[in-house]
């Protein structure tokens, strides 16, 4: 790493075995492959591709010594088509474990980010989201569904363009 | 594209729920848990190289992917009929340990902490690991940390690789540790002993010197008379890794070990038509029900449940406190439920403990750590003890290892009808009159807190984790509140 880089983790998160719940590691292989061709449009950045199925504290955990974080996920709303690409900030994301109901084995990102920061760990500024509107993730399957599958190069740019602003501000 | 606002109202499907009938007048006349269940995962293996399954199945859920990577190591010696040596033995405890450290660690801080360091009836905001911390210290929050990041290490240095681990393979491991790794992780141990000395001191101090929690704990709300499950070793201590799973009866009285091999003559499933997962039971006993007793086959899986079905802890402290543990509530076995956050420390320092005398065996840094088997896969089943309960995994091959089929009883799924039972038992001895109050609502919780139930293997989608919805309904069917104190 150069000095004065944004250390710069993209971290795809989600089940790679549970249908479209795996397209945030899809997307993360992806941008891992183009990674090597596009790293000098951005020399300010020092950046690092990772693939986890994790939450909460052990999310928060992989973010320890980071300066910027882009997470892309599958999302459920219901409000938009399947395939549709979000673009989120943490604080969009409803935090779920205020109480501790909806959380049964851990806590809410947000919180373990808190946490982590009481506790004196650098943690990053700035977290950004990919979320890609998502059908069956309940269901065990390593394949996506069509429209979920077709999302992955519009996530992939959404992805670089949120790279780009980070380079622009250095 | 658009920025929004989610609304997590339209991921009912996949909530957690609990649904709440009133009678007319206002009481409890009946309550449901609904979990939901991941579908397929059999499919999803048939037709498969056998000896990859313990590295899909950790993939099942990010919660306890090291247990069922355990289980499904286990189950592939036994499809293989190949014995490792005790050095892979020895490692894959070790790992375990570490792992039961970790995970024992962020259930009580970030779980059932918030109920006892804040209060049943604090404000919902404050009922978190971040209303503990700012209550007890900074410094214990860094204490957590430290100790999930020890296990973390360890878990790698044994697995392979972060949280999902990839060494064990049919007949031991890929690999073994160095002298150097030894003492790094003997050192790590040590700590994680003073550190769960240091929790059960800290339970000691908030909740057992408190009159009101103690009478929480001891109190009939949270109290079911069932049998108990847990695995023990041949001293009919508790052990996580290996050993047969006693069985005893509600008055303590042990009815039987069964090994691996032996679970379909024990367990058996209940289907009921209001939920997908089916509720197992003890097959010699018989289904009677959602109802206590020793006519009941209703069992539960949990570290309340490993301690009153064995004779005590293999290391030296735990059985220290195992013992205080039931001079203090009475005997055995102990039947509330509350009392499964003592336990779980308990289990914490065995766990801590264990960890040291694994990393100080002198052959735990042997080269002989794969016995390559020899004979014809077939089937076989292998069962360890998950965090939260009794982790089942049985697969059937062809001849050329490939799998035909699988079967998998995972650890909240034993407790479900119990979980079932004391939500209901907790809300009808609560709500009344139709008077349901957000600190009510949380004492209903707490009746399954206790059991350490995890939706994990559902939660990866955004925002991140589960939902839990409380319906309540009138005695027309029709919805009287919905509490969505979190959403």
């Amino acid at each position: 790493m150069m000095k004065n880089q944004l250390r710069t983790r993209i971290i795809g998160l989600g089940n790679p075995i549970l249908g479209d719940d795996g397209v945030g590691w899809k997307v993360a292989e992806q941008i891992e492959k183009e990674l090597e061709a596009k790293q000098p449009l951005y020399p300010h950045l020092c950046i690092d591709v990772q693939k986890f199925s994790l939450g909460g504290l052990s999310l928060m955990e992989q973010m320890i010594d980071i300066d910027a974080v882009i997470l892309v996920d599958a999302i459920q709303t219901g409000h938009q088509p399947i395939g549709s690409v979000y673009r989120l900030n943490l604080d969009e994301l409803p935090n779920y474990s205020a109480g501790h109901t909806s959380s049964p084995h851990d806590t809410s990102l947000q919180n373990a980010l808190q946490a982590g920061k009481l506790m004196g760990a650098h943690l990053p500024d700035i977290i950004r989201i990919v979320a890609i509107e998502a059908e069956k993730v309940y269901e065990f399957s390593e394949h996506l569904s069509p429209p979920v599958e077709q999302a992955i190069p519009k996530a992939c740019q959404a992805v670089w363009e949120y790279l780009s602003e980070l380079e622009e501000k250095r | 594209m658009q920025r929004i606002t989610i609304d997590p109202i339209t991921r009912l499907e996949g909530h957690g729920k609990i649904e709440i009938f009133l009678d007319e007048q206002g009481n409890v006349a009946n309550s449901y848990f609904q979990i939901p269940e991941l579908r397929g995962f059999e499919r999803f293996c048939v037709g498969r190289q056998v000896e990859e399954i313990p590295i899909l199945t950790n993939r099942i859920c990010g919660v306890c992917p090291e247990a069922h990577h355990m289980a499904g190591a286990k189950a592939v010696d036994a499809v293989y009929h190949v014995d490792p040596p005790r050095t892979a033995k020895m490692l894959r405890e070790l790992l375990y340990s570490a792992f039961y450290v970790t995970d024992h660690t962020t259930h009580f801080y970030a779980l059932a902490g918030p109920d006892f360091v804040m209060g049943p009836d604090a404000p919902v905001a404050e009922r978190n690991i971040l209303g503990v911390i700012h209550k007890v210290g900074l410094e214990i929050g860094g204490k957590v940390i430290q100790a999930r990041k020890y296990g973390h290490t360890v878990v790698e240095m044994i697995g392979g690789r972060k949280v999902h681990p990839c060494t064990s393979i049919p007949g031991g491991l890929t690999k073994g540790i160095t002298e150097e790794q030894r003492q790094q992780i003997e050192e790590m141990g040590r700590w994680a002993v003073d550190f769960a000395l240091f929790s059960l001191k800290l339970f000691d101090e908030i909740v057992l010197k408190n009159s009101t929690y103690l009478d929480l704990i001891l109190g009939d709300i949270y109290t079911h008379r069932t049998y108990y499950i847990g695995l023990v070793d041949e001293n009919n201590k508790v052990n996580f890794y290996d050993g047969k799973v006693s069985v005893v009866d509600p008055e303590g009285n042990r009815i039987g070990k069964y090994a691996p091999h032996e679970y379909t003559e024990w367990i058996a499933e209940h289907v009921e038509p209001w939920t997908y997962l089916k509720f197992p039971y003890l097959k010699k006993v018989g289904w009677k029900g959602f109802v206590d007793g020793k006519e009941s086959g209703v069992y539960i899986a949990t570290p309340l449940s490993r301690l009153n079905a064995s004779d005590g802890m293999a290391t030296p402290r735990a059985q220290e406190e195992y013992e205080k543990f039931y001079q203090t509530l009475g005997g055995k076995p102990v039947h509330q439920r509350l009392a499964t956050h003592w336990a779980r420390l308990i289990e914490l320092l065995y766990a801590a403990e264990r960890w040291v005398e694994l990393a100080t065996d002198p052959e735990i840094t042997s080269d002989n750590f794969r016995t390559i088997p020899t004979e014809k896969p077939t089937e076989g089943v292998g069962i360890v003890e998950a965090p939260r309960g009794t982790l089942t995994h049985h697969y059937w091959t062809d001849e050329r290892g490939i799998a035909t089929r699988v079967n998998l009883i995972v650890g909240t799924t034993n407790n479900y009808a119990a979980i079932q039972m004391s939500t209901n038992k907790a809300a009808r001895n609560l709500i009344k009159g139709g008077n349901v109050n957000e600190a009510l609502l949380n004492m209903v919780e707490m009746a399954f807190r206790a059991y350490d139930p995890c939706f994990g293997c559902a939660t990866h989608t955004l925002p991140g984790k589960m939902p839990l919805e409380v319906i309540i309904r009138d005695a027309n069917g029709e919805p009287l509140r919905e509490l969505k104190q979190n959403l």
